[in-house]
């Protein structure tokens, strides 16, 4: 077992720089999740680590080993692809055996290990057939076999759910968090998906442009993100941003026609930004026009409702605040109607500032 | 109705298409096959019988028994063309990989190369290869074929592979590198099993060129232990007569291993087509 880290890490196609230096400690049995849209250089720095892609610059290392030069097969890793990558020509049985028999593993024990992991994944019935006789979900255990049985240091995660439909996807990502707490093997998981970012990960590391935008466990990326992109790709639907400047001495935020009165905290950290333009980010359940929210703090501003989307357990209310609209999510049972004007109250320590050039989050 | 009658004649139209490309190959081999079961008589006799009358087995053990040389013929041929073929496959898988995985920097120019290097006339490269060949000691020998007929096969060999090479799936060669292959070991345990029809493709194309090939085989090896088939039946016509009904069987039997070679590779290929099915 062993941790992994990554050193100042730079990637260079050509002369474009695609991972701009990203420094991550990743813990021994932690799983990671890196998260961001396309093209943020999630799946390369994971390749990276495989040692699929050589790196321009910085250090890996798997255990304390420096894994920059050593090829795929000798950094005791094993990895898990979008597509699968089942070998077309090979059992599942084979197919999972395939890295047993390379090492020159005894026989007796390639079966043994074999059936353990199938047995775990629930594919022992499967073990004869050939790659194309096998569902999507199916696929992807034999591919989470094959690496299982190889007893790794590390397990990489290469988008492993994008091609399995909504429901299935549902139950692999159980089936992996399962995987983890029994395995408890270092993971390090690649997805677009914040759902999957949220639900599997000890921490999360969110990308965004070749870059690490913030390194933390879910729950503080839910509600400290550090920077506006952040806190825009968590969350569903995501966080509300309300376009102002700071005013009174950071004291009140200002977008025209709203003004809210900030607490203690958000403006004492915003004092240097006084006169400047930021944005004000609120979570669509953080703001509420019925009777919720009673016992917190907050600030109530006039809103006229846009659209319901009732969704059964709750309903999505779009409201008009001044010349911006939000999301709000709401009890099932409001009353409210499109074209009707209602407080928001909106819960003051549920409020975000950040910067409107750069998006930083101003805390303190 | 009308629509049916539309495409009855569509379908009438390929069948028309494929009668006339079948009887054009089959003709001559047909016409061959007729022969060698007629009578010398038989072949002279007017007006033209098409089918033979009297069909006889004598002019095949005239071509295959009574010549000593038939069967030194056929060994060389398949010695040269088996040998000619394995090494063509090994030397094009290769050169196929690197073209179609390594990040070559001109891989077009490559290509175009190999392509232009199989564009020369035969005979214009008669003289060097014999002048090599005696240079090297090797004229009268099978070297003296395979190491050509190696040469000629791989443009084409290669080209086939490179485009069957680019249809594996890369995550298909890293899960094998993760798993603990080399690259060598990718190729050989991953890479050609999913290629098999490529391979099979590329080795028939790379036998039937040598097991043909009658230029270079005539030139070099004029030792007559040293003939392939192709040279060895040409050469039973005598100053004066063309044993016409003999070289006919001696052509038949010519024909048959191609055949054989042909008809277990279509299998395999159409098998491995199969086998590829691996997507999503």
């Amino acid at each position: 077992m062993a941790g992994v880290e990554i050193r100042q890490i730079v990637k260079r196609f050509g002369d474009v720089e695609v991972i701009h230096g990203i420094n991550l400690d990743i813990r021994d049995g932690e799983f990671v999740v890196f998260v961001g849209p396309s093209g943020c250089g999630k799946s390369t720095l994971l390749r990276m680590i495989a040692g699929l892609e050589s790196t321009t610059g910085g250090d890996i290392l798997i255990g304390d080993t420096r894994v920059n030069e050593l090829p795929p097969r000798a950094r005791d890793i094993a990895m898990v692809f979008q597509d699968y990558a089942l070998y077309p020509h090979k059992s599942v049985f084979e197919n999972m055996a395939f890295g047993l028999r390379l090492r020159k593993t005894p026989e007796a024990d390639i079966q043994a290990r074999v059936k353990e992991a199938a047995a775990i994944l629930r594919i022992d019935h499967l073990l004869e057939r050939k790659p194309r006789q096998l569902s999507g979900g199916q696929r992807q255990r034999v591919a989470m076999g094959r690496s299982i049985v190889r007893n790794p240091k590390c397990f990489l995660f290469d988008e492993p759910l994008s091609n399995l439909d909504a429901q299935l996807r549902n139950e692999m990502r159980t089936e992996i968090k399962k995987l983890h707490a029994r395995l408890g093997k270092t993971i390090i998981y690649v997805t677009h998906d914040q759902v999957e970012a949220m639900t599997l990960a000890d921490r999360i590391a969110v990308l965004s442009g070749g870059r690490v935008m913030q390194y933390a466990t879910p729950d503080e990326i839910y509600h400290r993100p550090a920077a506006k992109f952040v806190a825009g790709f968590t969350g569903s639907p995501a966080m509300n941003f309300l376009r102002g400047t700071l005013a009174a001495g950071a004291e009140r935020f200002d977008a025209g026609t709203v003004q809210i009165v900030l607490p203690k905290s958000l403006s004492s950290a915003a004092r240097a930004r006084v006169g400047q333009a930021v944005e004000l980010g609120i979570r669509p359940e953080d703001i509420a026009i019925a009777g919720d929210l009673q016992n917190y703090a907050t600030a109530t501003v006039a809103a006229s409702v846009v659209v319901l989307e009732p969704l059964g357990a709750e309903t999505l209310v779009t409201l008009r605040i001044g010349e911006q609209e939000v999301v709000c999510r709401t009890r099932p049972d409001v009353s409210a109607q499109p074209g009707q004007t209602v407080e928001a109250r909106l819960r003051l320590d549920k409020l975000h500032l950040f910067d409107a050039t750069n998006g930083v989050a101003l805390r303190s | 109705m009308n629509d049916r009658g539309g495409l009855l004649s569509g379908v009438r139209l390929r069948f028309i298409a494929a009668t006339i490309v079948v009887l054009n190959g089959f003709f001559p081999a047909v016409w061959i096959l007729f022969t060698s079961l007629k009578s010398e008589a038989e072949l002279f006799r007017k007006p033209i019988t098409y089918f033979p009358h009297e069909p006889t087995l004598r002019n095949y053990i005239a071509a295959a028994v009574d010549q000593p040389l038939f069967q030194v013929f056929m060994k060389n041929s398949v010695v040269v063309a088996l040998l000619a073929t394995v090494v063509s496959l090994l030397v094009a898988a290769f050169a196929a990989y690197a073209i179609a995985r390594l990040n070559l920097k001109r891989r077009q120019l490559i290509l175009t190369a190999i392509i232009a290097s199989s564009m020369f006339p035969l005979i214009t490269l008669l003289v060097p290869i014999f002048e090599t060949m005696r240079a090297l000691g090797w004229l009268n020998s099978y070297l003296a074929l395979v190491f050509p007929y190696v040469v000629l096969n791989l443009p084409v060999c290669t080209l086939v592979l490179v485009s069957f090479f680019q249809s594996i799936p890369r995550d298909l060669e890293n899960a094998a590198m993760i798993d603990g292959c080399t690259r060598f070991e990718t190729l050989w345990r991953v890479v050609l099993p999913l290629s098999a029809p490529g391979v099979f493709t590329a080795g028939i194309l790379a036998f039937v060129n040598a097991w043909d090939e009658f230029l270079l085989a005539l030139s070099l090896n004029s030792n007559a232990a040293m003939r392939t088939l192709p040279v060895g039946i040409t050469l039973y016509q005598g100053e004066f007569t063309f044993p016409w009904p003999i070289i006919s069987a001696a052509l038949i039997v010519a024909i048959v291993p191609v055949a054989i070679v042909i008809a277990i590779f279509q299998e395999r290929v159409v098998g491995g087509l199969t086998a590829g099915g691996l997507k999503g």
